[in-house]
């Protein structure tokens, strides 16, 4: 079986996110956030402007004018779009990962995880609630924990796993905590702290799946982003999937089940066109 | 696993510690059995199983019905019952007690004692005056593991993560090394003993606030209508019992009414 204090040991070993990456997020994060600040610290780093300026003059975000500085990228964009590109291209080798344990061929992570911030960016338009801005970030890493874990769901495990389900019809994070004592977000939210990343991210990520027990509204849109992304997938390639979301998040967010039938469609159109963007497809 | 060896296993765990396991959780008895048989340097759960056969009681039955025990635990699990301590019940048995100033609290499945130290923390952050009271807070579990965990007071930081707050992490813990450590004034405040609730039970005071959240699901019935009317005898009037989300004394022991605050059930014993 797993033993918990190697899962942390792996958590904590991931290869480190830039400190460009890091710098940002507590930007984000930090009550007096200029835009000014972040386009200064990218002006410094090549080849991350490059990478925001190819994002700024996308048919995405395009406007009539192009943008030619770090500075004019970062206004067009915003920053919680600018810190979501940096993270996306920090942690996208990590992401592109298989993890059979989880049924996730190459790619498919990456591609979850860019609907997932897709859903985020588009939430603002539907919910009457304010979103914080790391939501778009925890939306990208939400399943980052499933990195960890899937190196040590052996057979033997996934077994354990799939007798938990079927015997005492729970969900896999609640077949994880009852026979590892922990769970693919609680995972994730190592690795972000790992990271240096702001603690509302991890609190986003931590409770992506339970969000009753986190403490902040990001648990909420992160869960809501994550529930959107896999309806997205569902709609694209009919995968199956547990599509609630509960009426408690909905009621938090400020969504309504009208909005909610307006926002999917959205945001699914959205992926499509940022996912060339992302190589998600 | 065999059908006999996990028979032997669930009807040994029943009688330690009145735990059921239905056939259909052979999954979850093997899946503890192996991690223990490792650690143990067992070839097998076969072997393990054998073993427990032939010896005495000795340390490894012990470590069956520890590795059996679940001790899931938080700091604030459910947030809403810590909500209702500081707004409803702490502020009623303070003016309740105020003039003999004494206050004694039992929490009967302590595990590795964030539940504990959740109540501390209330107390210290809201009603500090408390501990100048003649104050007793006495912390149960039928594990010496874990209970040796609660009493160190120190937490990784995944356990921190699950529930406590950025502000009273700061506020009541010290890193040490990879672990956070608890006040040592906070720590102080516990007598930690061990006690397992289906055998006999310590001497314990007259008691005000009563804590046995998620700990009766696992239990059979004869056990849990033992329990309670060992804690009927012992809550003062007007004292509370907080039972976990699950768990009722409805059906099992009427002599309980139940006291609805928002969002938080609690028990407290009929007055007749």
């Amino acid at each position: 079986m797993i033993n918990l204090d190697t899962l942390i040991e792996q958590a904590n070993e991931l290869t480190p996110l830039p400190a460009t990456t890091v710098r940002l997020a507590q930007m984000v994060g930090s009550v007096d956030c200029h835009l000014e600040d972040m386009a200064e610290l990218i002006a410094f780093d090549q080849g991350l402007t490059v990478k925001l300026l190819r994002a700024a003059n996308s048919t995405a975000s395009a406007s009539a004018v192009p943008v030619g500085t770090a500075q004019e990228a970062v206004f067009r964009l915003g920053a919680a779009r600018v810190l979501a590109l940096t993270v996306a291209s920090g942690a996208r080798p990590f992401l592109q990962t298989r993890i059979p344990a989880y049924g996730l061929d190459e790619g498919a992570l990456w591609r979850h995880s860019v609907a997932a911030a897709v859903a985020a960016e588009t939430a603002p338009n539907f919910c009457t609630v304010d979103m914080p801005p790391e939501t778009f970030t925890a939306a990208l890493l939400h399943d980052v924990g499933k990195l960890v874990m899937g190196r040590f769901l052996s057979p033997e495990i996934l077994d354990y796993i799939r007798r938990a389900q079927e015997v005492d019809h729970l969900g896999q994070l609640a077949a994880e905590s009852l026979l590892l004592n922990v769970h693919h977000g609680e995972l994730g939210g190592l690795v972000a702290q790992h990271w240096g990343l702001p603690p509302r991210i991890v609190q986003g990520i931590i409770h992506h799946h339970t969000p009753d027990q986190g403490l902040d509204v990001i648990c909420d849109f992160t869960c809501l982003a994550n529930q959107i992304a896999k309806r997205i997938e569902a709609g694209l390639d009919g995968k199956k999937f547990d599509l609630t979301i509960a009426p408690e998040v909905m009621e938090r967010v400020g969504l309504t089940s009208n909005s909610l039938d307006n926002f999917c469609p959205i945001a699914a159109s959205r992926f499509q066109q940022v996912s060339r963007h992302y190589n998600a497809v | 696993m065999t059908t006999v060896d996990f028979d032997y296993v669930r009807h040994y765990v029943r009688d330690q510690a009145a735990i059921v396991l239905e056939p259909g959780k052979e999954y979850l008895v093997e899946s503890r059995l192996q991690t223990l048989a490792r650690k143990e340097n067992i070839a097998s759960i076969d072997e393990l199983v054998r073993q427990l056969r032939v010896s005495p009681q000795n340390g490894l039955h012990r470590k069956v019905v520890d590795a059996m025990t679940t001790n899931e635990t938080s700091f604030f699990r459910d947030i809403h019952p810590f909500e209702t301590l500081k707004k409803s019940i702490l502020p009623e048995l303070i003016a309740r007690n105020g003039k003999e100033r004494k206050l004694a609290f039992w929490c009967g499945a302590a595990s590795t004692g964030q539940e504990t130290y959740s109540v501390l923390m209330t107390i210290a952050e809201h009603f500090p005056d408390l501990f100048t009271w003649d104050f007793k807070y006495i912390a149960t579990d039928l594990s010496t593991e874990v209970l040796a965990r609660a009493k160190a007071g120190r937490f990784t930081q995944l356990e921190v993560n699950r529930g406590l707050p950025a502000t009273l992490l700061v506020k009541n813990f010290a890193r040490q090394g990879a672990e956070w450590e608890i006040r040592e004034d906070l720590r102080k405040r516990v007598d930690f003993c061990e006690m397992n609730l289906v055998k006999n039970w310590l001497p314990l005071p007259p008691l005000d606030l009563v804590f046995l959240r998620n700990v009766l699901i696992y239990f059979d019935l004869e056990s849990k209508k033992t329990i309670f009317a060992k804690i009927r005898r012992l809550l003062r009037p007007g004292g509370y019992l907080l039972l976990g989300g699950a768990e009722t004394t409805f059906g099992v022991d009427d002599a309980f009414e139940r006291v609805v605050f928002e969002k938080t059930t609690c028990y407290r014993v009929k007055q007749v």
